[in-house]
């Protein structure tokens, strides 16, 4: 099977590879895999607190070109979205940039399970901080 | 995909119309070869209770006898309904053998006739636990600090120490592995012959559909490590 040059072109020179830091209540974690081709995808996003714009999103994948490229372009439309735009990232539209053959829609899947559940983290940070304030508010 | 409960029993004889039981080759009234319309599983093909158990040259026996009943050569000069049938029975009965013979084929196998194979690769991917997703992306962060290590010319001695430290704990995790699969089958066997209700019998079955969602990255996990040793 032969891969589309946008493939190979991020599989080559995968933008954003790296970390943010986990702890950072700004930064959202998602950590997916497909148990099916063994492949596992960590995909982060560090939100501007006062903007609610992803300021910057790094990956990681181990796995298989398309999963890789998949991840990648991911993290590139992220920066500048809102978390909102972010959500609304579908996996056919990885599939149509990156042509990717049906075989291969399940890495388009992960890397938007991927950018779902990095939301969902930073989301659910932002809750439990906010809660945490208004804990910490004078009670006396 | 069909459950066990909704299995059908009987099929019909498209020669003389009488009727024969599921797992039957040849129609008992006419003693002509059965069309492969409505059959059962492998096991059943194959004359085999659904147990993961399984005696290799009993299963070869079995194999060989129908091989040779279905020879395609026998119906030579038959209809063409009972040509194109040996056929069928002879190239099910070769999937049904490839199959079974493999004991981790078996067992998923066994998981998709019981409904339990993940409809599809995202369903999949949802029921890995996380604490496996860090395990298993920690121990690839792991070997590619190795491969750095390595490519920045590090002595032969330093990173292949490094790769068997690596690979202890995901080894030690494959023999742990491959002996909850043995004792899961055996358990799911024994509920078989105990004739055990269906939530004992699924609760086997969601196990072992557990442990097969980490197969795949044990053996990639390993598979790495060994392509870095032998390059």
């Amino acid at each position: 099977m032969a891969y589309s040059n946008k493939v190979i072109d991020h599989y080559e020179n995968p933008r954003n590879v790296g970390s943010l830091p986990k702890d950072d209540v700004n930064v959202g974690t998602g950590l997916v895999g497909a148990p099916e081709c063994g492949d596992v995808m960590k995909l982060q996003v560090k939100v501007n607190p006062a903007t609610g714009v992803i300021d910057d999103a790094k990956f990681k994948t181990f796995g298989c070109g398309s999963a890789i490229a998949s991840s990648s372009l991911a993290t590139e439309w992220l920066k500048g979205k809102t978390v909102d735009e972010a959500m609304a990232i579908k996996n056919t539209d990885i599939v149509n940039e990156l042509s990717l053959p049906p075989v291969k829609i399940h890495c388009s899947v992960l890397a938007e399970d991927a950018i779902k559940a990095a939301i969902a983290d930073y989301k659910k940070k932002q809750g439990v901080e906010r809660s945490a304030e208004k804990a910490a508010q004078p009670t006396a | 995909m069909s459950s066990s409960i909704s299995s059908p029993t009987l099929q019909v004889c498209r020669a003389c119309s009488g009727g024969a039981p599921v797992d039957a080759h040849f129609c008992p009234q006419c003693s002509k070869i059965l069309a492969l319309g409505r059959h059962g599983d492998y096991f059943t093909f194959l004359g085999l209770p659904r147990k993961l158990k399984l005696d290799a040259e009993d299963l070869e026996q079995r194999f060989r006898r129908l091989s040779r009943q279905f020879h395609p050569d026998y119906f030579y000069n038959a209809t063409p309904a009972e040509r194109r049938a040996s056929l069928e029975r002879s190239s099910y009965l070769n999937d049904a053998y490839r199959t079974l013979r493999q004991s981790i084929a078996r067992i998923e196998y066994l998981l998709q006739i019981e409904g339990l194979a993940p409809k599809n690769p995202q369903e999949a991917s949802r029921q890995v636990p996380p604490a496996l997703l860090e395990e298993v992306f920690a121990l690839n962060e792991e070997l590619d600090e190795i491969r750095d290590l390595r490519a920045s010319g590090a002595s032969a001695e330093v990173w292949k120490g490094r790769l068997e430290g690596a690979r202890q704990p995901i080894e030690a995790k494959r023999v742990e592995h491959e002996s909850q699969l043995q004792e899961l089958s055996a358990r799911w066997d024994a509920l078989v012959d105990a004739g055990a209700g269906e939530s004992d019998r699924r609760a086997a079955l969601e196990a072992l559909r557990d442990r097969f969602l980490e197969r795949n990255y044990i053996n990639n996990l390993l598979a790495g490590i060994e392509r870095e040793l032998n390059s």
